[in-house]
């Protein structure tokens, strides 16, 4: 089943088109990847899906349940965090998740437990200080805690590891791996890196619309490179090839690359074969996110 | 209701911890004994004054106070106490907006017109709180050192100003869905109580608008019946619910 399903979502800030007929289906139970430049839309996107933003056009559909901007019955299934997650300052972490927990209506032992519990989880256990001092990171972890409050279906993430350091980075990728389980993970993101590391499946949105999305390894078999990089054994041998397949370029000592349009592997390895050109590898390859973005942001 | 209950329990947290809730305290005690030293003091400043402004001709009876005049004093400073307290308020809805805290309480499923009623109650609360506390103060002293009893229709003269306040902060609310910053929200509440005070210097009109209310000393003097007061009493109730019911619908729609 589908947890989030949007169709032809249209949103423009003034005579700027935003999101131009964005369709996007997250499956259940994954961790999925949303990838885009700085200003591709993201934060338009998750804003609309928790009804805090008007659209222009499309629909939203979240667990069965069509979204309404000003309206929040939908937000029941989601946790959110917010780029930029804003606290009452003047409350301490357990604090503000107990006001989160009242305020979704949960029972008083129900509410401590579970407050306890993600406190232990985001590493803000022993925190009595007011949120106030917290650091840009601590804010974060707060936020996945009160975004995971109430059991959502569907967790909702923007951009949550983009402001913080390496080690800041890891732990939240190590908490939402930790929670795959219980939910289904969106968070938005330009940093590749993130999604190759925990990341089931990935959108690339780009002018407006989802480029392309799927499964992450059937995207990269898709996508698989059609380029082969042969290394030779001895120096003169990168000659006696670039002979006779004019096209291949010399991108490191003894090393050669070709790309599957002009030559067919098989020739390739005949040529070497009759030659007895001592080879040291061949390999395909792999293609990175980075390329793959970079041909997703260039259609 | 128990979302309602943990967001007034949030605004009232706020309240105490950003200190507002402690310097209105203050600020409403003081303004209440106040009323009764300056009246207290009147004539003990004039005995003091009495030589210099002999010398520059003016001959000082002695003067004998009243009640009366401790009340005046408390129609005379509790604008002060109202002025107060709506600019320590008028960014209750406002820095959310601008620092973005509502959009976790909403998307934790809170229904958007909880916010209103939870912010409007704490304030309702909060300035009857401050302001019958003042006034007890003040009848207190009176009591002490006067006689209240000279005094005609106090209590009628006293819930006209209360709610006089009441109106003001449905105007606060009002502006406080509509605008985004705290200058705003001020600017449009200052506007309305302007207009309806100077309208109310046209003697045909002056009967018709909320800021009659704050003429309480035309009443304590009985200057004024009351009954004169009651339409505008009728009006400013009408209109403070008329503000609150429509700032609902305004919050409803507002982008945060
Ligand atoms: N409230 C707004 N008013 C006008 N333009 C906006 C507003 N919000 C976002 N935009 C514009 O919409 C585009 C997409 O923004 P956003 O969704 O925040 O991008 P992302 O999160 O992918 O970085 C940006 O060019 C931004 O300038
Ligand atoms: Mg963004």
């Amino acid at each position: 089943m589908d947890m989030l399903y949007i169709t032809g979502l249209h949103k423009r800030f003034g005579d700027k088109e935003v999101l131009n007929g964005l369709n996007l289906t997250v499956p259940e139970h994954s961790i999925f990847g949303f990838i885009g430049k700085n200003g591709a839309g993201k934060t338009t996107t998750m804003k609309a899906v928790l009804g805090l933003l008007k659209t222009d056009a499309g629909e939203i559909v979240v667990n069965g349940e069509k979204v309404v901007y000003g309206q929040t019955s939908t937000n029941r299934y989601i946790g959110y965090l917010p780029d930029v997650p804003e606290f009452y300052s003047f409350m301490t972490a357990p604090e503000y998740l107990r006001f989160c927990g009242e305020v979704t209506g949960m029972k008083k032992s129900e509410n401590e437990n579970r407050c306890r519990e993600l406190l232990e989880l985001v590493g803000l256990g022993d925190e009595t200080h007011r949120i106030k001092g917290f650091s840009r990171g601590m804010k974060q972890r707060l936020g996945i805690a009160q975004a995971l409050l109430n059991h959502p279906k569907l967790l909702i993430l923007d951009e949550p590891t983009s402001a913080l350091d390496p080690v800041g980075r890891k732990e939240i990728l190590d908490i939402l791996m930790a929670v795959r389980e219980q939910t289904t993970v969106l968070f938005s993101t330009h940093i590749l890196s993130d999604i190759e590391r925990i990341c089931t499946d990935v959108a690339f949105l780009n002018n407006g619309v989802v480029g392309v999305q799927g499964k992450l390894s059937e995207i990269k078999t898709k996508y698989r490179s059609k380029e082969y990089l042969v290394e030779t054994e001895r120096e003169a041998d990168l000659l006696i090839l670039q002979k006779t397949f004019p096209n291949m370029q010399q991108t490191g000592r003894n090393q050669l690359i070709f790309h599957e349009s002009h030559y067919t592997i098989f020739d390739m390895l005949c040529f070497v074969t009759e030659k007895h050109i001592s080879i040291v590898k061949i390999e395909r390859t792999e293609p990175t996110l980075e390329s793959l973005f970079m041909e997703v942001a260039r259609k | 209701m128990k979302s309602l209950l943990a967001f007034i329990k949030k605004e009232t947290m706020e309240q105490l911890r950003s200190g507002r809730l402690i310097i209105l305290g203050i600020l409403f005690i003081l303004l209440g004994i106040m009323n009764p030293a300056v009246a207290k003091l009147t004539p003990w400043l004039l005995e003091v004054l009495a030589d210099s402004l002999a010398e520059s001709g003016m001959i000082v009876t002695s003067v004998t106070v009243t009640a009366m005049d401790s009340w005046m004093q408390f129609f005379k400073n509790i604008p002060m106490g109202l002025i107060a307290f709506i600019l320590l308020q008028s960014s209750i809805f406002t820095k959310e907006y601008q620092s973005g805290t509502l959009v976790l309480a909403l998307t934790k499923g809170i229904q958007r017109y909880k916010v209103v009623i939870s912010k409007t109650v704490v304030l309702a609360v909060l300035w009857t709180f401050g302001y019958w506390v003042c006034f007890g103060i003040t009848y207190g002293y009176n009591a002490y050192f006067w006689d209240n009893s000279v005094v005609q229709n106090l209590l009628f003269s006293v819930v006209c100003w209360w709610l006089f306040g009441v109106w003001v902060i449905a105007l606060l609310i009002l502006f406080s869905t509509i605008a985004k910053s705290n200058t705003d929200v001020l600017v449009g509440t200052g506007s309305v109580v302007l207009v309806s005070y100077l309208l109310g210097l046209l003697p045909k009109l002056r009967e018709y608008l909320p800021t009659l209310l704050t003429d309480g000393n035309f009443l304590i003097y009985g200057v004024e019946e009351a009954a004169i007061y009651v339409v505008s009493l009728i009006i400013a109730l009408a209109t403070s619910l008329i503000c609150f019911v429509m700032s609902i619908p305004i919050f409803n729609k507002k982008q945060l």
